[in-house]
């Protein structure tokens, strides 16, 4: 049945877009909220348990080690230039050759940055059953963790797709919001890492 | 509004021949789910979705309503032993919980998640995958939790499971495990549902439809999601604390090794009482959508009535220490949380006054759905003024943990939600079915839980005011509070026959109630633009608005939506103030994957509580999922289309 009718026609528009115009950003920027709510609250946790404290941490646990952690700040800093390279080349429809290269390389740093941490919970000098000190740090050190396997399963995924496919545009949006997780997972570590390790030696 | 929304819709004036038949023929086919179990399991259809959620829903509702039925009888007369203690404790611990984390924060999220893309004008919610993911993931709380209640492994601790009873000193075994990781289920779930609900109202809004136009119960449910996004954690993390001082011996809430236990009090209740207005707001945005078809006018002070919601939204977040007035936290500090928990009044009371206007100002129909509207502003003012006095803390600490409390919170809760719920149901229900249900039935279902609710609720105010303390499992003959305790279980009573009256109501009607037709309430918003039940696709063109009330004010050749693709789930992509067309977006078809990561997370989740090797078995299962979702995630449409390329801008990085 054919009729006339008044009609905005949509057909020209086109069929991506990337940053805040896409519904998947805004995803990704409420994901980043949430978990940003999360590290807030176990941050305020750490500060009320420290009030139960005289000393911190409670001996006989020593300072927390400033070495490997500080190094891996650094690292962890510095991983930051693959993703934002991975970011800008995905969006300003780069060469995927270059985009697979800076991917290998962010792999190539999470993974030296989750090695890290490993010794970083060894560095603590305590168990999470230890004390609430010990619980505590454990945990936020913990969640971290889990974001920083997220990530480098996330970056694997993508580098195997840009390996095996020709990158469309869907695909170079989910390379620049891994970017942008990435960020987080960076940002939210800076903090932490100020609480976790120097913190006690300011306090 | 700005100058430039009325030129998209002015320029839709421009006149476009439609083939309706044959772009309908491409929509249904498009947008059809795979046929059987399969296409249930798979569908990411968000009516399906919601329709799930508010059945699964009310099923949780009623049995919250069998364990209210064995407490009242417990309570009914005086050193009864009709549930032992431990069976008691477990019964109201499970209503609690049922009813707050397993009714009626998933039946809100539920009709924003039905009716948020039909009001906006859209086809579906931004993320059709991860909203099946959200109903798995709720699902498999709820039933987990029921399975160990009928096991004789119920929580037993109350819905707020205080340490250290909760804690591993005090509560061996594994019954506040499971409380705990249900926390973890339905919050995943609620979070889903904020992301949707967020997304799909900023971004993919009908032409024309600026912020202004937004229907007061999009608005409602928006900013119920934020209040979601950043409360969820709280809880997620105590829970999580909690089940880990449990599992794993580590010191939260253990004073021995500098754990605290008002640290839990704090991280609960700073979810807690947002939580308490995450279930109230959706229901002022029913409030404001009934009195509005039922007064025949717009709500008045549509400004008035969203600043109130934020207010509201804002405030509640500084409440938190009201439930804590017992403890030792500083005077000083308490005096703080009076001065909110009185202020939050304020903007609730605007509202009121927004309603009543409308209503004045109004052609009122007592149909159903107002009845209930009526009973709603009735008991819930009734609710806040004990609140208010409860947020005195000389009077807060005479009546604490007695039946007072219990008296305050079934007064906003029963009536500020459970009643604007109802009226909700009986209007939505023939958008649902296509049938309307008899108003004879939904007139006593109104009457009958108007009586009965103010029956078993009211006494209990007197019996607080008297000492009778709450979740303990009887009380002795002396105290003279038998006759009160007879009355509210007779009330009790009355109120399942009316919930019983609605289920008659529900089954009858679908068979035999008079045909809806797209619009039978001849209401305002975009939902009754389509048929009753809308098809899958929502619209076959969607439409555009140029006022608040589109029904009630574009005529029959109001401007549509053309040139969205029908060969594959297109939508179009709006911008966040003006909603000016942007670009068109793919979604998903039906897909198995959320089945999937819902069975890989409810294998860690569950097995965790056993063993730690939960985590490595589960996340392993999670891992096979999400691997399949990004990998399946092909658009159909790269073969059918070619779109124009361009520079991104600098603020799309």
């Amino acid at each position: 049945m054919m009729r006339e009718r008044a009609a905005l026609d949509v057909s020209h528009l086109p069929a991506h877009a990337y940053g805040s115009r896409e519904p998947l950003w805004w995803g990704n920027l409420l994901l980043l909220v949430i978990e940003g709510t999360m590290f807030a609250l176990a941050l305020a946790t750490y500060f009320y348990l420290r009030k139960n404290f005289a000393h911190w941490p409670p001996p006989p646990t020593p300072y927390p080690e400033l070495l490997l952690p500080t190094i891996n700040l650094i690292v962890i800093l510095v991983s930051l230039a693959p993703a934002i390279r991975v970011h800008v080349l995905a969006i300003r429809e780069g060469s995927q050759f270059q985009i697979q290269l800076a991917l290998l390389a962010e792999i190539a740093f999470i993974i030296a940055v989750l090695t890290m941490r490993f010794f970083e919970f060894r560095d603590l000098h305590c168990y999470w059953d230890t004390h609430a000190y010990g619980s505590i740090t454990w945990t936020l050190l913990g969640l971290h963790l889990l974001h920083l396997v997220a990530s480098v399963c996330e970056t694997a995924l993508l580098f195997v797709w840009a390996l095996t496919h020709r990158l469309d545009k869907k695909h170079r949006l989910d390379l620049s919001l891994l970017a942008i997780y990435w960020y987080f997972v960076v940002a939210s570590w800076v903090i932490i890492y100020a609480v976790v390790f120097l913190g006690p030696r300011l306090m | 509004m700005s100058v430039e929304t009325e030129d998209i819709v002015t320029t839709a004036r421009r006149r476009v021949t439609t083939d309706e038949a044959r772009d309908r023929e491409s929509l249904e086919k498009t947008w059809k789910s795979p046929p059987g179990l399969w296409g249930w399991l798979t569908t990411t259809n968000h009516k399906a979705i919601a329709r799930r959620y508010i059945v699964t829903a009310f099923i949780f509702f009623l049995l919250g309503g069998v364990e209210a039925a064995l407490i009242r009888i417990q309570l009914s007369r005086p050193e009864n032993h009709f549930l032992n203690p431990d069976l008691y404790n477990q019964v109201f611990s499970m209503h609690g919980t049922t009813m707050m984390f397993l009714f009626a924060v998933p039946i809100m999220e539920a009709l924003g998640l039905y009716f948020v893309p039909l009001m906006v004008g859209t086809r579906n919610v931004a993320f059709p995958r991860l909203n099946a993911l959200g109903y798995y993931a709720y699902l498999s709380g709820g039933v987990m939790i029921y399975v160990a209640f009928f096991l004789n492994i119920g929580v037993d601790t109350g819905w707020f499971s205080y340490v250290p009873l909760s804690g591993p000193d005090y509560s061996p075994g594994k019954r506040v495990d499971f409380w705990a990781q249900m926390i973890t289920f339905t919050e995943i779930a609620a979070l889903v549902g904020a992301v949707e609900i967020i997304t799909t109202a900023f971004k993919m809004r009908a032409p024309g439809m600026s912020l202004n136009r937004v229907p007061l119960f999009v608005w409602a449910m928006v900013i119920t999601a934020f209040m979601i996004i950043f409360a969820m954690p709280a809880v997620m993390l105590s829970s999580s604390m909690l089940a880990s001082d449990r599992l794993i011996s580590t010191q939260f809430f253990n004073p021995a090794e500098g754990g605290d236990a008002l640290l839990w009090q704090h991280l609960f209740w700073f979810f807690g009482h947002p939580e308490v207005y995450i279930i109230f707001i959706p229901a002022t945005g029913l409030v404001s959508t009934l009195i509005s078809t039922f007064s025949r006018r717009e709500a008045f002070g549509y400004v008035a009535l969203i600043l109130s919601l934020v207010a509201t939204g804002f405030i509640g977040f500084g409440l938190w220490v009201h439930h804590m007035f017992a403890t030792d936290v500083p005077q000083l500090g308490q005096s703080f949380f009076t001065g909110a928990s009185v202020m939050i009044a304020v903007p609730s009371g605007v509202q009121i006054f927004c309603w009543l206007a409308t209503l004045w100002a109004g052609k009122l129909q007592l149909r159903t759905p107002m009845m209930f509207i009526l009973g709603f502003i009735v008991v819930f003012v009734m609710g806040g003024l004990t609140g208010v006095m409860l947020a005195a803390v000389p009077l807060d600490l005479q009546v604490h943990d007695t039946f007072f409390v219990v008296a305050h919170f079934h007064y906003v809760l029963i009536g500020g939600a459970v009643f604007p719920l109802f009226g909700a149901l009986h209007y939505w229900m023939p958008k649902w079915t296509g049938r309307m249900m008899s108003e004879r039935l939904g007139h006593w279902t109104f009457w009958l839980m108007f009586i009965g609710f103010n029956l078993t609720f009211f006494p209990m105010h007197i019996l607080g005011l008297h000492g009778m303390p709450r979740r303990v499992y009887t009380y002795l003959d002396s105290l003279g509070w038998g006759r009160m305790n007879l009355l509210a279980t007779v009330g009790a009573m009355i109120i399942g026959v009316s919930v019983l009256l609605f289920i008659i109501n529900f089954l009858q009607s679908r068979r035999t109630g008079i045909i809806a037709g797209n619009n039978p309430w001849n209401a305002a918003t975009l939902e009754w633009a389509t048929s009753s039940p809308p098809p899958p696709y929502n619209f076959v063109y969607p439409p555009t608005v140029r006022t608040r009330s589109p029904l009630w004010d574009e005529g029959e050749d109001a401007p549509v939506v053309t040139g969205l693709a029908t060969e594959c789930r297109e939508v179009l992509v709006t911008n966040m103030l003006d909603a000016e067309p942007d670009h068109r977006y793919e979604l998903p078809g039906a897909s198995v994957w959320p089945l999937a990561l819902g069975f890989g997370v409810a294998v860690t989740f569950i097995v965790v509580i056993f063993t730690p090797w939960g985590i490595d078995i589960g996340a392993v299962l999670c891992l096979i999922a999400l691997v399949g979702w990004f990998w399946s995630s092909i658009e159909k449409k790269k073969n059918l289309l070619v779109e124009p390329d361009r520079e991104p801008l600098e603020d799309e990085l």
